[in-house]
């Protein structure tokens, strides 16, 4: 295929940035003209997926909307009726079928998900703290004197330091921020394991479709996209979802089970997710971490379930195998392969060491922010189908340990074998570890999609 | 025999519905209204009936038109598809729907071209054995179970699950007196209801462990 | 909606077949049946509690009494029937991935059919052809197949469990429990209400 023109791609979809700073700025648009005048300016300073020649870049700028975003700043008719429904609607309409219901329901949101209405996302993200309030600074000076928009509310998030250091975990502890899929045409570090598998057990980038408009998809058709096409093409759909995590209950509870546990709360943990918090896949290793293995690129993504059908080394419930089931299913993985998403979050709120008081109520949690080009066929049926639920799993009714918006009888089984060191071991009495606090559905344009949007001059076939 | 996979029945019987032309309401809304009104969990018809795994019944208007170059074509009647897959030999099943549910057979089958009624049992067999299209292939999962084999099933793997939880930490010959118990009770419990959502069982003990959010994070 | 049970979706679909190529589907059909190893791959799906296909020949709608109007169709008919777990939209996408082939030679028959593949033509296909269920019954209605399977597994452990330990020591009695909670350790999973339709 082409190479893709990654001037024209917004560059926090081709890339995580892996800068330790950043802060969304979300906005109301109340006029459509000076709306797009400050989209006009802000599109001059949008980072892009360019190479990096010269290093990375102290900050970059992107941007989002809503569907709301993108009619109060006056598209036509044509092409706002033409977008996906599931965008049309927006999250919080959408919340029956993703089982954002009870703890997770609209009303326990922050006020701004709650109450407000979100037209767009400017996400900054920067080196330095100060770089970062400059930045925003200046945004909120063009806000002011465009006129037109105002800011509805921030949302900082960042790397946690950990022993004084930058560190990839979240704050349940776990190493995050692998196996984000490779795709054609979008240069990257390949690494094993990211893409689909092959019927001779190789990994392929998926179809650059499965994350970009306009592009075929991995059933060879392109993506539902919105007209014209200069609008659609090289831009895609987010899911931004602010989600709490209720540190001290984890702790408590993998404390308690962790001594019930005949491996002990480490190996705990790692059944919980699929790998050891400090990343080592519990597939390959299933009894110890494996720092090697970590960092060992040919290896900490490069597995599979064929050889583990009844969970033994990794359980049939565990996160990593519920959102990747990778041949799990049989049929070397074909299902699977158009269900994959990119994940971009990151955490917000300060660590606490393990040792250390720490409360549920603090503001603590991972932004979870995910890529794709249909997020009806992506996120919401892996939301839907695979994290709140388990029947392909094969654990019935029983939810993602971690993410799941438990019901009563709902319980995590850790297969084992008939040892009475590692028998098999049920988690019960589960609480919410991880609750929603707000989110939306937003549209990433192109560069040449955003210059239109400014200019007025979308124009439907 | 294409109707039958393992000890499953795959009944497929169109049941022609009667036009009038001058009547108020026709047979075939007739017939959907009374479907619109029947209970589809265990006080459904085919509860009663219980050696049905699965029943349906559609109304089907007419062939579809799937486009040019293809030629349009009408029914001259409705059909009334009954579909439905239970455990054992046909004649039981339609002698069944005779005793246990002839008000609904009556309510909904009156509206059918020929329908004799179920005041006998053998010309009511004959009619639907008239009516029925022989399956060409049949595909059945589980075809070695019946309806009451499959509800004990999943009324022992909830109870199991739970008990499985309940007992997990506990001494050998604790868990061994609670097994013997647990038997006992899951034998004496009542029998599963066809077409009830959720589990009939013993009665789930609580475990429940409350997860308060305001308690501190010390060990 | 009357299409859906709980877990389980009723899906009903015709498609005419010009009359002479009716044989051709009967003759895969008469294959499937006898060789039960082209069957594995619908089996290994596990989403299908049961399926039928129907062939109505043109003339072979029943035809009661004599008051009864006479059909004169053209076309054969094939019907088919399925209940099946998940979405519409999971089960047609399930399928089209990786049945294709089972798929074309059963439909290639039948009138203006797409091809299984690429997907969105197929589902617009089955769209058309699709009407609705007016009444759905299922005596298990929380169960989805693989539950169902899984409880039969847990069953016929339990039973095991009870005849092997009957009258035996705590000892004897806690490695066969062992055993058994290895055997049901993948077939525990709750039962309960099915994800919204989507």
């Amino acid at each position: 295929m082409s190479r893709l023109d990654t001037t024209d791609i917004q560059g926090f979809v081709l890339r995580g940035y892996a800068l330790p700073f950043a802060r969304y700025l979300f906005l109301n648009i109340d006029d459509a003209q000076r709306g797009r005048h400050l989209i006009g300016y802000v599109t001059k300073h949008v980072t892009t997926g360019e190479h990096w020649d010269a290093g990375k870049p102290d900050w970059t700028l992107n941007i989002a909307f809503t569907h709301p975003g993108l009619v109060h700043l006056g598209l036509p008719d044509t092409s706002l009726l033409t977008f996906p429904v599931e965008f049309f609607q927006g999250m919080k309409a959408r919340g029956e079928i993703l089982n954002d219901t009870g703890k997770n329901a609209p009303n326990n949101w922050d006020p701004m998900w709650r109450d407000g209405r979100i037209d767009l996302w400017l996400a900054v993200n920067s080196k330095t703290k100060e770089m970062l309030d400059g930045r925003c600074a200046d945004l909120e000076e063009l806000v002011s004197k465009t006129g037109g928009t105002k800011i509805a509310g921030t949302q900082d998030a960042g790397a946690l330091r950990i022993d004084g250091q930058w560190s990839t975990k979240e704050h349940f502890g776990y190493t995050d921020g692998f196996g984000n899929p490779d795709y054609l045409g979008v240069e990257r570090d390949t690494q094993p394991g990211q893409g689909k598998l092959m019927p001779d057990g190789t990994w392929a980038p998926l179809a650059t479709g499965e994350l970009l408009l306009g592009y075929a998809d991995e059933a060879g058709e392109l993506p539902v996209a919105p007209v014209p096409h200069l609008l659609a093409n090289n831009g895609t759909f987010m899911v931004y979802r602010k989600l709490h995590e209720n540190v001290a209950t984890f702790r408590r509870y993998l404390e308690e089970k962790g001594q019930l546990y005949k491996g002990g709360k480490e190996k705990l943990a790692s059944k919980f997710i699929g790998r050891w918090r400090d990343g080592t896949p519990v597939e390959l290793s299933p009894n110890a971490p494996d720092t090697q293995i970590v960092k060992d690129k040919q290896k900490n993504v490069n597995f599979t379930f064929g050889n583990d059908l009844n969970g033994t080394r990794c359980p049939i419930g565990a996160h990593v195998r519920r959102t990747n089931p990778r041949d799990a299913f049989g049929f070397n993985g074909r299902l699977v392969n158009r269900r994959r998403i990119t994940r971009r979050g990151l955490p917000y709120g300060s660590y606490v060491p393990e040792d250390q008081l720490v409360r549920d109520e603090d503001e603590r949690g991972i932004i979870f922010m995910a890529l794709n080009a249909s997020l009806f066929r992506q996120f919401e049926f892996v939301q839907q189908q695979w994290v709140e639920y388990g029947n392909d799993a094969r654990t019935g009714n029983d939810k993602d340990i971690l993410l799941g918006n438990h019901e009563e009888r709902d319980k995590y089984t850790i297969q084992g074998t008939a040892d009475w060191n590692n028998p098999p071991f049920v988690c019960g009495g589960l609480p919410h570890f991880v609750e929603l606090r707000g989110g939306d559905y937003f549209f990433l344009p192109s560069m040449t999609a955003l210059r239109m949007i400014a200019a007025g001059t979308v124009d439907p076939r | 025999m294409a109707d039958q996979s393992g000890s499953v029945y795959g009944l497929t019987i169109l049941s022609p519905i009667k036009q009038n032309p001058s009547a108020e309401v026709s047979h075939s809304c007739a017939i959907r209204k009374v479907l619109a009104g029947m209970p589809r969990d265990e006080r459904s018809p085919f509860a009663k009936v219980s050696s049905t795994h699965m029943a349906r019944l559609v109304v089907m208007d007419d062939v579809v038109f799937v486009g040019m170059p293809s030629c349009e074509e009408h029914l001259q009647s409705q059909y009334l598809i009954f579909e439905t897959n239970f455990d054992g030999d046909l004649d039981t099943y339609l002698e069944r729907m005779v005793d246990e549910i002839r008000d609904e057979v009556n309510a909904v089958w009156q509206h059918c071209w020929g329908f004799p009624g179920t005041d006998e049992v053998s010309k009511f067999k004959a009619y639907m054995k008239n009516c029925q299209v022989t399956t060409t292939f049949f595909f059945a999962d589980v075809n070695d179970k019946t309806v009451q084999d499959t509800l004990l099933a999943l009324q022992s793997q909830a109870a199991v699950s739970e008990f499985i939880e309940r007992n997990q930490d506990k001494p050998p010959a604790e868990v061994q007196k609670q097994f013997a118990e647990f038997m006992q009770k899951l034998g004496n419990a009542p029998p599963p209801v066809p077409g009830r959502p959720g589990m009939g069982g013993p009665a789930r003990m609580e475990t429940k462990m409350v997860w308060a959010s305001t308690m501190d994070g010390r060990r | 909606m009357t299409n859906i049970n709980h877990k389980t979706y009723a899906m009903n679909a015709i498609t005419p077949m010009k009359w002479w190529k009716t044989w051709i589907v009967r003759l895969f059909f008469l294959y499937l049946g006898e060789v039960t190893s082209a069957q594995s791959d619908l089996k290994q799906l596990s989403f299908i509690h049961f399926a039928r296909w129907v062939i109505v020949k043109r003339n072979q709608f029943p035809h009661i009494t004599p008051e009864q109007p006479k059909e004169s169709m053209r076309y054969d008919y094939l019907l088919f029937f399925s209940n099946f777990n998940g979405t519409w939209n999971e089960y047609i996408d399930a399928f089209s991935a990786v049945l294709s082939d089972g798929l074309n030679i059963i439909w290639r028959w039948s009138e203006k059919f797409p091809g299984s593949v690429p997907v969105t033509p197929f589902k617009q296909y089955i769209a058309r052809c699709q009407f609705d269920t007016d009444y759905y019954y299922t005596a298990y209605p929380y169960a989805t197949t693989n539950d169902v399977k899984a409880a039969h597994r847990v069953k016929a452990a339990l039973n095991q469990l009870e005849k092997e330990t009957a009258g035996k020591s705590p000892e004897e009695f806690a490695q066969a429990y062992l055993k058994f909670l290895v055997a049901v350790q993948c077939d525990i999973g709750e039962t309960g209400r099915a994800p919204v339709g989507s």
